[in-house]
């Protein structure tokens, strides 16, 4: 008898509990539109995970009083998906480079109003006309980073190109990103082409070039590299910089991160305001507060990450991350470094060539 | 003496067990790790434990799956039961095309009903959110509660309840005093199924969660970019300890029903 009574308990109980959150949930959406239209102690932000670290949420919360939520995506391509419902209700995003393009083409986000925003002249000389957004219209450069190559020096004595990564010495014991843009940086600049190339004749030398390669890969891997690099599995691998990456290179003398001669890319993480954001006023109240200087360092500090605030070098605590090139690229090495843009039309020739490298 | 094959048997079983178990040991010992990175051991230290305990992120993501995942796997149950008493009323060809209907969502890949969903929610102009949310763990674990229910209430001996009838109950009281008490454990187990399955959801999720509701996979698996810490291993060996816990309590249950000598048969 005590029996049946504890699980018919356990049972009601759990129907109450859901009722009671439906109840919530519809209270709490009620709640967001009331507050957000009488004028915005609110702010819903989408960004990569880490990159907007806590104790820049928790200091902007303090000074302003507004109440921020930070959800996080895996991919640009989740976060494209959510806005193109229309009704994500996020105020800020915070896309890469090449998707900034594609947001702009599919009008979901809206253009920035300058009048509203200080501390611009910041950024790093790099970022202030990108390629992918000519004159910020769109977007505030936020964090960058680059792809290019990790190696163990246990294995390679030395590395400064991508050759090393096509060197039928190393088999079996390279990996390539598992991601097709990437790997396309590394197919383009070793046949002698740019990484930006929409060329249908050099992306399918591209392609030639990695389906020989695939022959000599251990594998294609965007997750686990960083281990695969340390533990000696791997001699060397294509690689983003960035938080993993930067992790190793610190904890282990013999992993090192280049820039390949050839090139390499540089890729950026801006925030951009979706069409129909709510919360406006508070987003550019955001931006702002990430561009000045002492705030943008807490994204080296407490997040791993370079920012493109140049201003904010000289705040950084942890000296060690400047010269981290997992971290801060040299300056030297991306001056010749493009931004990796949307390839638009000539997608199809990679996407083609793509399904061809993986299924040979 | 035993044959060969038994033997062969014997280790196979041991191997499977093993290799199901030994990821949970590992996720256990590297949650004591004193090194920012999994992978490498650098001494023992609880040190994730505190920096887990002052995560707001990570744990409001938890609150958000355990939300999520009572809500829909209640829903479900809910509806699972429901078609079960419904399709019994319902002739031999309208059962068919019912439970085909039914069953739909477990054919159809996920990742397709889920951008479908989202268009439908676009659609809508429905923010995204806790809502939409349920809705779509309710698409996914729905056909699963439908089939533990239907099939313990297709073996039901219909004489019950007549019984029950004859001896004057109406509708309401047999459902409560004779179909809800015959149907408890299969409710139970469709209930926690349903439970696992949103809990572990990553593909739904994507497409139906809004502002404040990034769930537990969802943050982890937006995490791997950047590198795991032994933090996860910390989270996970928490999550270890509590289903430990719920089976151990239901296993205290049965063998005090085995104790007192009970049967297990309700009534």
């Amino acid at each position: 008898m005590p029996r049946r009574a504890v699980s018919r308990t356990l049972l009601a109980t759990s129907f109450v509990a859901s009722s009671a959150l439906l109840a919530s949930a519809c209270g709490g959406s009620g709640a967001t539109a009331t507050s957000s239209s009488g004028g915005g102690k609110n702010l819903n932000i989408y960004a990569w995970a880490g990159e907007v670290p806590d104790s820049v949420v928790k200091g902007f919360e303090k000074e302003t009083g507004i109440k921020v939520t930070v959800d996080t995506f895996d991919s640009n391509e989740t976060m494209t998906a959510k806005l193109s419902s229309g009704s994500s209700g996020y105020d800020l995003v915070e896309p890469s480079q090449y998707t900034v393009q594609q947001l702009i083409g599919q009008q979901l986000v809206q253009p920035l109003d300058h009048a509203k925003i200080k501390g611009l002249d910041n950024l790093a000389a790099k970022f202030r006309d990108p390629s992918y957004d000519k004159g910020l219209k769109y977007t505030v450069p936020w964090i960058w980073g680059t792809t290019g190559f990790a190696y163990n020096d246990k294995c390679v004595k030395s590395a400064t190109s991508w050759k090393t990564l096509f060197d039928s010495k190393y088999k079996g014991k390279l990996y390539m990103l598992d991601n097709m843009l990437a790997a396309y940086i590394a197919g383009l600049q070793v046949t002698g082409h740019r990484a930006t190339s929409t060329d249908k004749d050099q992306i399918s030398e591209a392609t030639s070039v990695l389906q020989k390669q695939k022959n000599i890969l251990a594998g294609y891997n965007s997750t686990n590299y960083p281990q695969l690099l340390a533990s000696g599995r791997a001699c060397a691998a294509e690689a983003w910089s960035g938080t993993a990456m930067a992790k190793v290179v610190q904890s282990d003398s013999h992993v090192h991160y280049v820039i390949p001669e050839e090139g390499g890319s540089v890729w950026t993480d801006g925030l951009a305001v979706p069409k129909g954001a709510k919360n406006t006023t508070s987003a550019y109240k955001f931006i702002n507060y990430l561009l000045r200087p002492e705030v943008a360092a807490k994204a080296t500090d407490d997040g791993s990450s370079a920012s493109a605030n140049q201003a904010a070098r000289s705040y950084v605590k942890g000296k060690a991350a400047l010269n981290n090139p997992a971290v801060y690229a040299p300056d030297s090495a991306i001056a010749k470094a493009d931004f990796l843009l949307d390839p638009g039309t000539a997608m199809q020739y990679f996407q083609q060539g793509w399904t061809k490298v993986k299924a040979s | 003496m035993r044959s060969l094959a038994d033997r062969a048997t014997g280790w196979l079983a041991r191997g499977v067990i093993v290799f199901l178990y030994v990821p949970i040991v590992v996720v256990v010992v590297l949650s004591f790790n004193d090194s920012d990175v999994t992978y490498k051991w650098a001494g023992f230290s609880t040190r994730w434990y505190g920096v887990l305990a002052g995560d707001t992120d990570l744990l409001s993501s938890l609150r958000v799956s355990a939300e999520v995942g009572v809500a829909s796997a209640t829903l479900a149950t809910a509806g699972g039961l429901l078609a079960a008493m419904g399709m019994a009323r319902l002739g031999r060809r309208f059962r068919a095309v019912f439970s085909g209907g039914l069953f739909l969502p477990l054919v159809i890949p996920e990742i397709v009903l889920g951008v479908a969903l989202l268009s439908v929610f676009g659609t809508l102009r429905a923010d995204l959110g806790l809502t939409t949310l349920v809705l779509g763990h309710l698409v996914v674990t729905l056909p699963y509660a439908a089939l533990i229910v239907l099939g313990a209430h297709g073996a039901l001996d219909p004489a019950l309840d007549e019984a029950a009838a004859d001896l004057g109950c109406n509708a309401w009281q047999r459902f409560r005093r004779v179909t809800l008490p015959l149907l408890r454990q299969p409710l139970v187990a469709a209930w926690l199924l349903c439970f696992t399955i949103s809990f572990g959801n990553i593909v739904m999720s994507t497409f139906t969660s809004g502002v404040g509701t990034t769930t537990l996979p969802l943050r982890v698996y937006s995490l791997l970019k950047g590198g795991l810490t032994p933090e996860i291993n910390a989270l996970g060996t928490l999550l270890v300890l509590f289903t430990f816990l719920i089976i151990l309590g239901a296993g205290l249950r049965q063998m005090r029903r085995v104790l007192v000598g009970g049967d297990g048969t309700p009534g």
